[in-house]
């Protein structure tokens, strides 16, 4: 009985989330947060735009390849043509090529910015400590600087950044992109996106993860009454 | 033509018959706690983390290390799940192994005939700490670079026998055949310890007290264990698939950077309560001679112990054990902390109440019991 | 005989609700088992990386009209040749059974892709490799190929005019991604 109640709980709770496509912005959230929750693979792929034409212009995110996009909802003809657009050092890149890398090698990308090479963006929400909401915090933070904080030079202001001051410079604006399902690209509706698509970069299997353990779990309580009532059934009968 | 009076396979595989009188000759006592049949599954989980890091290893390259695991991660099947068994297992084994150790203290476990026993399960858990941070390097993250790189420096900067054997084990200074020879090392050890698990097993039987009236293993501790495991799975399931990060820090998801030094380097949970020592003992011997000193304080327990055998623990023991956890917890918590004043003077009383509480409070209470 | 049926029955159904716990005990074990070791089976399989050999993507918005790449898959070597106005011309309406082994324009192309002939460039008599790729090499009276070692003809389609060979060049497994793009395999 309880088995049953706590399957059926799950999964009301599997439910809601999925319910409705509602504003993410008041208060920020993202529908993969929480025990149950998955990604929003329309949030994904509009944070993968934005990814592709701010942030891909000075990051990297070599442990990305192109197939692993179909884990975002486009189709194979869709992320060829993708990558097909793509011009790499060898020629269109294809599905099997890693994301491109800006820059050839480190050395490039410490001279074209000063030292401050922008890190690999690969496995950047696991590694920030809060992750998705530090990333969107990091992006809507930039602020004019107060008039007793002089930054370094070609550093901005930054609240959410650890020191108040951060080398890349404010990257988002209003309608940078357009998206393709109508959705308002407010800077802040980008910073949403990009953050929960970098969450999915950091964690492609997030969902699987949940789904399968879910099944596991659920599994798992029936069989340890199932077992404990099988032992206690032994012991009883002889001993 | 004679015919032969046992079955076919049974004839030919003599070591079956053996096997059978020790599923069902009946020696065990009549009743025994769930939380007893622990070594065995610790021995069940270790087996599959054998099985995990068989599958990984099929795929890590310790010359690229952190691009190979993002490799299994993202591109080999079910990767992400076979990576995770192999480090919720490991939190899972040590969660038992340190649960398995209290418990020994708790119940006096370790007094005579189990010595044998009771060096064998210290033995065990010392093989699987080296095991466990091998493999936490392994990973080539931001942080286990760094505490790698630490290691190398203390054991070059010892003198002597033990920075010779430290010399000797990593071969030389941080380069790049290390993590190839470290990744030898951890799986010759993970084989290795099946035979330290063979040997505990063996003296466990001549550890307890003879049965006279006893029940056999098939069905009965059979069934028990069965449902044990299940329980063991269940908490493992809840890990693996809602917080298979638990207790690692977060920095370590990042790849390692030669020039870039993280605000702690931490090593991993479960060798908080040995290396915590180097939080106190600033030189390299110092804390050295800390856990040393530790393990033997712990190995020398069937002696400190000045009870008489087989007399149950009574109540200022197992207060006295309590207290000792909480001791070691906290001790591994307040390392965890950025270092102030306050932490370092606590630091010093949680240790030295560890050595105190080895020295002076457990002969002295357990002789005081006996009278 | 009734009475020992009867018992009969009555001693299954108890030996039944007895066991019937310890065998769903062990039956639900068993697919335990299963479920767990199923990951470490696949994980075992070719990975997603795999398939980047052994289903390469080849782009061919390079390649001139009158000119073929050669790519080698595998260690087999395949060729991806653009037709002109004119070779689709002459060989679009030959009778086909005038030919040794009969194959329609439509048999050797993709749909929509008209322009493309992608065959292994390997003689079907005897396994050499065949020339024609390059306008300059020596392509024969139906300006394909010919083959170096026995002197097989083929046509732009790469289907076989003369010689000793009988089969038409073999076309391998691929599709059209996109205009710019073939993947085998």
């Amino acid at each position: 009985m309880r088995r049953l109640l706590l399957a059926g709980f799950a999964l009301a709770c599997l439910a809601a989330p999925r319910a409705q496509a509602e504003d993410t912005l008041n208060p920020p959230h993202w529908q993969s947060e929480g025990v149950f929750g998955s990604y929003d693979k329309a949030a994904l792929q509009r944070g993968f735009l934005v990814y592709q034409t701010v942030c891909a212009a000075c990051h990297s995110a070599n442990a990305l390849h192109y197939r692993d996009l179909d884990g975002i909802g486009f189709s194979t003809e869709q992320i060829a043509a993708l990558a097909a657009g793509v011009k790499l050092s060898t020629g269109p890149a294809t599905l099997d090529d890693a994301f491109k890398n800006p820059y050839p090698d480190p050395q490039a990308a410490a001279a074209a910015f000063g030292g401050a090479i922008p890190p690999d963006l690969s496995t950047i929400a696991a590694v920030r400590p809060g992750g998705t909401r530090y990333i969107f915090n990091l992006l809507t933070s930039y602020a004019a600087a107060p008039a007793d904080f002089l930054p370094l030079p070609g550093h901005y202001y930054n609240t959410a950044f650890p020191g108040q001051q951060i080398a890349m410079p404010p990257p988002l604006k209003d309608n940078q992109v357009t998206y393709a399902d109508g959705v308002a690209a407010t800077s802040a509706q980008e910073a949403s996106d990009v953050a929960a698509f970098l969450t999915w970069a950091a964690t492609p299997n997030l969902d699987a993860s949940k789904e399968i353990g879910l099944r596991a779990v659920l599994f798992l309580v029936f069989l340890a009454f199932i077992a404990i009532a099988t032992k206690r059934k032994i012991w009883r009968e002889t001993v | 033509m004679s015919t032969l009076s046992k079955p076919w396979l049974q004839s030919r595989f003599p070591l079956l018959d053996s096997f059978r009188t020790y599923l069902t000759a009946p020696v065990l006592p009549r009743e025994k706690p769930y939380l007893a049949s622990l070594p065995v599954l610790i021995a069940g989980a270790l087996i599959f983390q054998l099985l995990s890091g068989l599958v990984l290893s099929l795929f890590y390259n310790p010359a690229d290390a952190f691009n190979s695991i993002q490799f299994i991660d993202r591109s080999v099947n079910y990767g992400w799940l076979i990576h995770a068994f192999h480090e919720t297992g490991t939190t899972m084994i040590f969660g038992a192994v340190y649960l398995g150790i209290f418990r020994a203290l708790w119940l006096r476990n370790y007094k005579a005939p189990g010595e044998l026993l009771w060096f064998l399960t210290l033995g065990k858990f010392l093989v699987l700490l080296l095991i466990g941070y091998l493999g936490y390097v392994l990973a080539d993250g931001a942080v286990s670079y760094w505490s790698l790189a630490n290691s190398i420096a203390g054991a070059f900067g010892l003198s002597g026998v033990p920075g010779g054997i430290g010399v000797w084990f990593f071969g030389g200074p941080d380069g790049a055949g290390t993590l190839p020879r470290l990744a030898v090392f951890h799986g010759v050890l993970a084989v290795a310890i099946i035979g330290i698990l063979l040997l505990h097993h063996a003296a466990r039987r001549g550890a307890e007290p003879p049965v006279t009236r006893g029940v056999s293993l098939h069905p009965y501790y059979t069934s028990q264990i069965f449902a044990a495991f299940v329980i063991y799975a269940l908490i493992f399931a809840v890990l693996v698939f809602f917080a298979p990060h638990l207790g690692e820090n977060p920095l370590n998801r990042g790849p390692a950077n030669p020039l870039v030094l993280p605000v702690t380097v931490s090593p991993p949970w479960y060798l908080l309560p040995l290396s915590n020592a180097g939080h106190v003992f600033v030189s390299a011997w110092g804390a050295l001679f800390a856990v040393l000193a530790r393990i033997a304080l712990l190995a020398a327990l069937p002696w400190l112990d000045r009870s008489a055998p087989g007399k149950p623990p009574g109540f200022p023991h197992k207060c006295l054990s309590l207290v000792l956890a909480l001791d070691v917890i906290l001790l591994c918590v307040w390392a965890m902390q950025p270092s102030s004043f306050i932490g370092g003077i606590l630091l010093v009383l949680f240790t030295a109440y560890y050595f105190f509480h080895f020295i002076v409070l457990l002969p002295l209470t357990t002789a005081l019991e006996a009278r | 005989m009734a009475e020992s049926l009867g018992e009969i029955v009555h001693e299954t159904e108890v030996i039944v609700r007895r066991d019937f716990l310890k065998i769903l005990n062990a039956a639900a074990g068993a697919v335990a088992v299963g479920a767990i070791a199923w990951p470490f089976i696949d994980a075992l399989n070719p990975t997603r990386d795999a398939l980047a050999i052994a289903q390469p993507i080849v782009d061919v918005s390079g390649i001139a009209a009158n000119t073929a790449l050669r790519f080698v898959w595998m260690g087999t070597p395949i060729y991806i040749r653009k037709l002109t106005p004119k070779q689709i011309a002459d060989n679009q309406f030959v009778v086909t059974s005038t030919l040794p082994d009969p194959a329609s324009y439509t048999d050797r192309v993709k749909p929509g892709y008209e322009t493309f002939v992608v065959v292994i460039g390997l003689n079907t008599a005897t396994p050499c490799e065949l020339l024609g790729n390059d306008p300059a090499d020596p392509r024969g009276p139906f300006d394909g190929w010919t083959c170096p070692c026995d002197g097989s003809v083929y046509d732009p389609l790469g289907r076989v005019r003369s010689g000793p060979a009988t089969k038409n060049l073999v076309i391998p497994k691929f599709t059209f991604l996109n205009d710019a793009q073939i993947q085998f395999g």
